[in-house]
């Protein structure tokens, strides 16, 4: 055998190319038609610019149900962990029929798709414990698994702005790269939360939510 | 215990229980215990049904408090319960209150959970846990009210260390769980997202078989000079959130919203 000038791919790198694909917009889970009550926001003339975007989805993940759902996906990874009660609360936490809808539709669809991959019996269920319940194979630590998490959560609604307020592409970019910080604090401080602890403090971000389900013209379905 | 030779360290205690029960209909008083400064009351109404008043007879809570009130409806009880005055939550020089509120509505009981607003002052400290436990088919009204400061006096609160946790059980499985938390952070926090300028939050819960059927009459009632507010219903429950930089249109919409409900007048203490 001659020397091998192949660098080395470790068993990790597969697991984390699995959950680049888990949470790509091309997994089907339909993520761009829900906006989170984000195109309420747009509507009513509140958000109009990528600051006040940045701000918006900023405030939802350090304060709300972004930080929820790390917290949920957090502990449904630990083995042992009571997966019924997890999404029980998880369709509690929810703040609007339209918020359930869009976190159990996604959660559905992706449990579908990575059963009809791998054989994987994945709760069908809120999208962060289905999320978490299959990232248990994967062998990754839990603050990267939110922080990817939260990364595409937020992404998905950059994009949403990026169609809706409108902003411009390298600007909708700008606006995920600023919120990189954040994703990483809350992604770190979630995992070390109990899902018994946690907090809101968004009350217009879930107003809006619920102010969506009434507007004439929507493009999203939350 | 109070220890008369340590004032500075003084503590308010209290713990009002109150069990109802329902025979032929009728719900009577089944049990009352009261320790330290928490009372309960049942104070003579026209009403068909009673009405449990609790109290907090240390006038508001600071650092280190420690207050309970429990409520236990038997099978097919009907019953309201409110508070006889706003909850004020002072600056606490040290330490955090707690107020546990526990709740038990039996298989086909009605309870309207209904009690008058909190009011936090700057500096407050309070860990709140409200929960409410239903059986099969009971039916739950609940409404919480949260002031920031007193807006007549000017007051603006940019601290405050305020957990209210306020969770609802159907037959031991959440349905409802609301983590309202403010702190220094959140009180700061500007844009459309979080408070929003805003010195009174509402929220209002209906747990129902009837709860959806209910959304469409009640978004007709929300409509409030100067305050914010939606409805949404999902999940045999009807939820609404209410903001506004001023408390009074926001216990309006809630004690419009609550009449509607309750297809009946308010608490006879609340005073709008």
């Amino acid at each position: 055998m001659g020397t091998t000038t192949t660098t080395r791919i470790r068993m990790s790198d597969g697991a984390l190319l699995t959950l680049a694909q888990w949470l790509s917009p091309a997994f089907p889970v339909g993520g761009f038609a829900w906006s989170h009550g984000l195109e309420a926001a747009v509507v009513s003339g509140r958000v109009t610019e990528a600051g006040a975007v940045r701000d918006w989805i900023g405030a939802v993940i350090a304060r709300g149900s972004g930080r929820a759902d790390a917290v949920l996906l957090a502990a449904a990874m630990k083995d042992g962990a009571d997966v019924e009660a997890l999404a029980d609360l998880a369709r509690a936490l929810a703040a609007s029929r339209e918020r359930w809808a869009e976190t159990r539709a996604q959660g559905t669809a992706f449990a579908e798709t990575v059963h009809a991959l791998t054989g994987a019996d994945v709760p069908r269920t809120a999208l962060p414990v289905a999320l978490g319940v299959a990232a248990r194979g994967l062998g990754l630590p839990a603050p990267l698994v939110a922080g990817f998490y939260l990364q595409a959560f937020a992404a998905n609604l950059v994009s949403a702005a990026v169609r809706f307020v409108p902003l411009g592409q390298t600007e909708g970019q700008r606006v995920l790269a600023e919120l990189r910080p954040l994703i990483l604090r809350v992604a770190a401080e979630a995992v070390e939360t109990d899902p018994g602890e946690i907090a809101s403090s968004v009350f217009g971000a879930d107003l809006a939510a619920m102010a969506h389900e009434t507007q004439e013209v929507r493009i999203f379905r939350s | 215990m109070l220890d008369a030779a340590t004032p500075t360290l003084q503590r308010t205690r209290g713990l009002a229980s109150v069990g109802l029960s329902c025979a032929g209909g009728v719900t009577r008083i089944a049990g009352l215990r009261q320790e330290g400064s928490a009372k309960a009351f049942l104070p003579r109404t026209d009403a068909e049904d009673p009405e449990v008043v609790f109290l907090n007879t240390a006038g508001g809570l600071t650092g280190g408090d420690r207050m309970a009130f429990r409520l236990a409806l038997d099978p097919d009880a009907r019953a309201t319960a409110t508070t006889q005055t706003a909850e004020r939550v002072y600056r606490a020089a040290s330490g955090v209150a707690e107020m546990r509120v526990e709740l038990e509505a039996g298989a086909g009981a009605a309870l309207d959970w209904l009690p008058q607003e909190t009011i936090l002052f700057q500096g407050a400290a309070l860990m709140r846990e409200t929960t409410v436990s239903l059986g099969q088919d009971a039916r739950l009204l609940m409404a919480e009210t949260v002031v920031l400061g007193r807006a007549a006096m000017g007051e603006t609160v940019t601290r405050a260390a305020f957990t209210d946790r306020r969770r609802v059980l159907r037959e031991g499985r959440p349905v409802m769980v609301e983590p309202l938390a403010l702190d220094a952070e959140s009180l700061a926090a500007e844009g459309p997202a979080g408070l929003d300028g805003a010195r009174a939050l509402a929220t209002l819960a209906l747990f129902d078989q009837g709860a959806e059927d209910a959304l469409g009459p009640v978004r007709a009632l929300l409509d409030e000079p100067g305050a914010v507010a939606h409805a949404s219903a999902w999940d045999g429950k009807l939820v609404l959130r209410a903001m506004a930089a001023d408390a009074r249109p926001v216990r309006r919409i809630v004690a419009r919203v609550a009449a509607h409900l309750r297809r009946g007048p308010l608490p006879r203490v609340w005073q709008i």
